[in-house]
């Protein structure tokens, strides 16, 4: 059992889920956050502090592909214990639905 | 009274990140329970009804497990209540800690089980299983609560009278502290068994369904005008307590949304 996180995250990354995961098992991308599904201790803390709803359970009929895609950027991105900034235009895309086609690879600068 | 603090000297390099605190106490209610203190870092903060990641510094890398803190966010030490499990990762090797030991603990407490995560009202419901008492032993020993809150009615079922011990005593002592008895009138415990005889026996769901809890307590069915809840327990007895108050009409709330029930999902039984 593990949280995923889905794309509302992508382009927002608002990181209210950073603050209070008991086990730092976020990873940071250049537009979007993961969970690294082996580390998350399926706590759900993290699941209603997002604003844009991006977290839910793997028992969600909608977490089907994402728990592949967030264990394969978790090992490629580097952990965020911290929250930082959001991205200025983080409100713009709050709304947005269908944005898996936005993800980028790159992992966040440090 | 000063504790001795003695360097851990485990063979393993405590990982970054983590504090290493020293067992000042542990006591053993049964051959599965049991409770012990430790040391608390001057730095690390947390709200009572948290929960926060312990381990043991016997491997390079340990296994953690989410564990309620029991104690209040005013103590000097932080005092855990546990189950011990056989072949258990942690609990195998955690019911043997003594006096002295050094005993892992991440720096982030996290959890819904807490004051600000619940609407104003006037009685607050705490409903527990087993070890799911731990973040109550927290929260009735805290006088925020009783500010929020004029009646707390904490509930906890367990197999055999044995078990109930830990819950007796807490209440107990709460009522003769100095600096929450005075607060703390408005507390009861109704502990129930679901095995062994007891003057209270059955789950806590069917205890509210039948109304046989109210009738016991004196008070009226659960309302969401009046009545907050918080749950904490095994997996099946948070989805049916969860049914239970949503029957009543409570709603599920969190940390960013306050609402008339929590529900903590990191507890392990």
């Amino acid at each position: 059992m593990t949280y995923v996180v889905t794309d509302a995250c992508i382009n927002c990354k608002y990181q209210d889920c950073i603050e209070v995961c008991p086990v730092d098992c976020f990873y940071e991308g250049e537009n979007m956050i993961v969970i690294n599904t082996d580390e998350c201790i399926d706590c759900g803390v993290c699941e209603p502090e997002c604003p844009v709803d991006a977290i839910i359970p793997d028992s969600d009929l909608a977490a089907g592909p994402w728990v592949a895609i967030n264990q394969k950027y978790a090992e490629m991105w580097p952990n965020i214990a911290e929250k930082g900034t959001p991205p200025a235009d983080a409100d713009d895309w709050a709304e947005t639905k269908g944005k898996l086609d936005l993800l980028s690879e790159t992992p966040a600068s440090a | 009274m000063t504790i001795e603090i003695i360097q851990p000297d485990t063979g393993f390099p405590i990982p970054a990140g983590v504090f290493a605190q020293t067992v000042t106490s542990v006591q053993h209610y049964t051959d599965r329970l049991f409770k012990f203190r430790i040391t608390r870092p001057e730095s690390f903060r947390f709200r009572s009804g948290e929960f926060v990641m312990i381990g043991l510094p016997n491997a390079e890398k340990p296994v953690f497990r989410a564990y309620s803190i029991a104690s209040p966010s005013w103590d000097e030490e932080i005092e855990f209540y546990s189950i011990k499990v056989e072949d258990g990762p942690l609990t195998e090797h955690l019911q043997k800690v003594k006096v002295g030991d050094t005993v892992l603990m991440r720096k982030k407490s996290t959890g819904t089980l807490v004051n600000d995560a619940l609407l104003p009202g006037k009685r607050l419901w705490m409903f527990s299983t087993g070890t799911g008492i731990a973040p109550f032993a927290s929260l009735i020993r805290d006088p925020e609560t009783y500010e929020k809150f004029e009646e707390v009615i904490l509930t906890h079922t367990c197999r055999d009278v044995g078990e109930l011990t830990y819950g007796k005593e807490l209440v107990a002592a709460v009522k003769d502290d100095p600096l929450c008895g005075e607060f703390a009138q408005g507390l009861r415990l109704y502990s129930t068994t679901t095995r062994e005889d007891y003057p209270f026996q059955g789950r806590i769901t069917d205890l509210m369904a039948s109304g046989k809890v109210f009738d016991d307590l004196g008070l009226p069915p659960i309302t969401p005008e009046i009545d907050r809840g918080m749950i904490c327990g095994s997996m099946a007895m948070l989805r049916d307590t969860k049914a239970s108050l949503e029957g009543f009409g409570l709603v599920e709330g969190a940390n960013n949304r306050p609402d008339t029930f929590v529900v903590e999902r990191a507890f392990v039984d």
